[in-house]
């Protein structure tokens, strides 16, 4: 019987590394996953998220650790595979096929398959049906990708960097959708991602995965309060930090933004207000910067642009 | 749903593909031969007097037309369809068995075209030019069982060859690859060098078993190529 969101026991990895001759992706990388909630998967390219997504869900062999979905291995196991469901973002499509021809066959592999969903999307993204999915732009690749995703309605769904090529429209109508879909039938959805501010909405936890490595997994919102950001003229604010655990600052002439760790009292915006200084919410991406993780950081500024 | 026929339903989804093209590719080679027959008319006269319909009786075309293609379905299903099947959540061992189960459908499907066609080509006399291109001695020399059992297991071994290809690619990249079709070209070549020079034995042994010994020992080849190419798929990634 296929366990639901709230009966599955979501994915357990133990010092998980996979290696491509000598060079190692993932290095004994530990990582809980519980059931029914969206994860945020970002890093930089060549930070082994897409390599960690497919030794999951055994598209990929892993060089050693464990990896235990519901409980059980998903190597070659077909009762666990086939609760998972992962597009890659480069993934191949026999050319003989057209986009219909695909979606038509879907509901044989997904038994919740929802072909409505499928459709309306189909429709909102305005894929052409008679077209051979690599006859598509990026952002159709990615729209396609996209709609089997949600509609493969899958207790574990992957997301490989699903707004890539994906115009400011088509990426609000993905987001509107994920979170339509999601909130209607919750399930295990792990993205990976560039865009940490715009796609920090959707997580409800974010994992930073940097050279192979787990460097920071944390509640979303937890993660936003657990900082904020002072910003005015510098001698002002290096008066109103002081005392405080500042864990980064940014200079631009004669203005100082300092993002200090900890929670806003009305004390604090009581002083702040009296030295012109504001008070704002730290930012998902600002946060990862200033926690210390310079290199991911400006890899992922410089992505970005 | 058994996981099996679901990568089945994947592979048979393109039926112009995996059924259609097979069979039109067997009409266009009755085209060929009969346009080669019209051709020689020029010269012998037509329909083509009885000598030259003999020497006809030695086409092969029947036995070469197919297997290219189907060597390119094989390599693209186990590659392309592999891709596709592990993302919708197949294990390799359900999507090599239900590709398996979709070679042979296409398979079935050919030789039975193969067996229509010869029945039309007995029927119209060769096509009413006496042209031959499954009333030949390579499918049986007319018999139906016959032609029914070479086209299928000729269909089979080019898929599974085709589909042992592509999972050593899919498992091992392009160099193992290319190092399997030239091992495998080395020992065609050498198959074919020892029928030479045992070539007394050989026709000895084909007249004692006739055709179907060929059928046969293309079934083993078939065996043996489906096993490799299994045994390449569960070490595929992809």
């Amino acid at each position: 019987m296929t366990p639901t969101a709230t009966e599955a026991s979501g994915i357990r990895i133990q010092q998980l590394r996979k290696s491509y001759g000598s060079l190692e992706v993932l290095s004994g990388l530990d990582l809980s996953l519980a059931p029914g909630h969206i994860y945020g998967l970002v890093g930089p390219n060549g930070a082994g998220k897409t390599t960690l997504m497919s030794t999951i869900c055994n598209h990929t062999f892993p060089s050693g650790g464990t990896i235990l979905v519901d409980g059980e291995n998903p190597a070659e196991n077909a009762a666990v595979l086939e609760r998972m469901c992962f597009i890659h973002e480069d993934q191949p499509y026999n050319d003989a096929f057209s986009v219909g021809s695909i979606l038509h066959v879907m509901p044989t592999f997904y038994p919740d398959w929802d072909d409505a969903l499928a459709q309306g999307l189909v429709a909102r993204f305005q894929l052409p049906l008679e077209r051979g999915p690599r006859k598509l732009s990026r952002g159709q690749k990615s729209a396609f990708a996209i709609v089997i995703s949600l509609a493969s309605r899958a207790p574990y769904t992957f997301l490989d960097e699903p707004y890539l090529g994906l115009d400011p429209t088509a990426r609000e109508i993905f987001y509107e959708e994920l979170l339509a879909d999601y909130g209607a039938h919750p399930r295990t959805i792990v993205m990976s991602t560039h865009l940490i501010d715009e796609a920090a909405d959707l997580m409800e936890e974010v994992i930073v995965l940097h050279e192979g490595e787990i460097v920071l997994q944390a509640d979303v919102d937890d993660a936003r309060s657990s900082a904020y950001i002072a910003r005015g003229l510098a001698d002002e604010v290096r008066a109103f930090v002081a005392g405080r655990d500042v864990i980064a600052e940014r200079s631009l002439g004669r203005i100082l933004s300092a993002t200090i760790r900890g929670h806003v009292t009305a004390d604090d915006e009581e002083k702040a207000a009296a030295s012109r200084i504001s008070i704002e919410p730290v930012s998902l991406q600002d946060l990862i910067a200033a926690l210390g993780i310079h290199t991911l950081t400006s890899a992922l500024t410089t992505e970005n642009r | 749903m058994n996981p099996s026929m679901r990568s089945l339903r994947l592979y048979l989804s393109n039926k112009t593909y995996v059924v259609v093209v097979p069979v039109i590719t067997l009409l266009a080679m009755v085209v060929v031969s009969v346009f080669i027959a019209l051709v020689m008319g020029i010269v012998v006269g037509l329909p083509l007097p009885a000598a030259a319909e003999e020497g006809f009786r030695s086409n092969l075309g029947s036995l070469t037309a197919l297997p290219g293609f189907l060597i390119s379905v094989g390599a693209l299903a186990v590659n392309r369809n592999f891709a596709m099947a592990l993302a919708f959540g197949s294990t390799r061992r359900n999507f090599w068995c239900g590709t398996a189960l979709g070679f042979v459908a296409t398979s079935i499907v050919t030789a039975a075209a193969a067996v229509v066609l010869l029945a039309l080509e007995k029927l119209t006399h060769g096509w009413f030019v006496h042209a031959h291109a499954f009333d030949v001695v390579a499918m049986g020399s007319g018999n139906y069982l016959k032609t029914f059992g070479m086209t299928f297991v000729l269909s089979l071994l080019s898929l599974f060859l085709g589909a042992l290809f592509g999972t050593v690619f899919r498992a091992f990249g392009a160099v193992p690859t290319t190092v399997t079709a030239v091992t495998l070209g080395v020992v065609v070549m050498g198959l074919v060098a020892l029928g030479v020079w045992q070539r007394v034995r050989v026709i000895a042994f084909l007249a004692d078993w006739g055709l179907w010994a060929v059928v046969a020992i293309v079934a083993a080849l078939v065996v043996a190529v489906a096993a490799a190419s299994y045994s390449a798929n569960r070490l595929a990634t992809f």
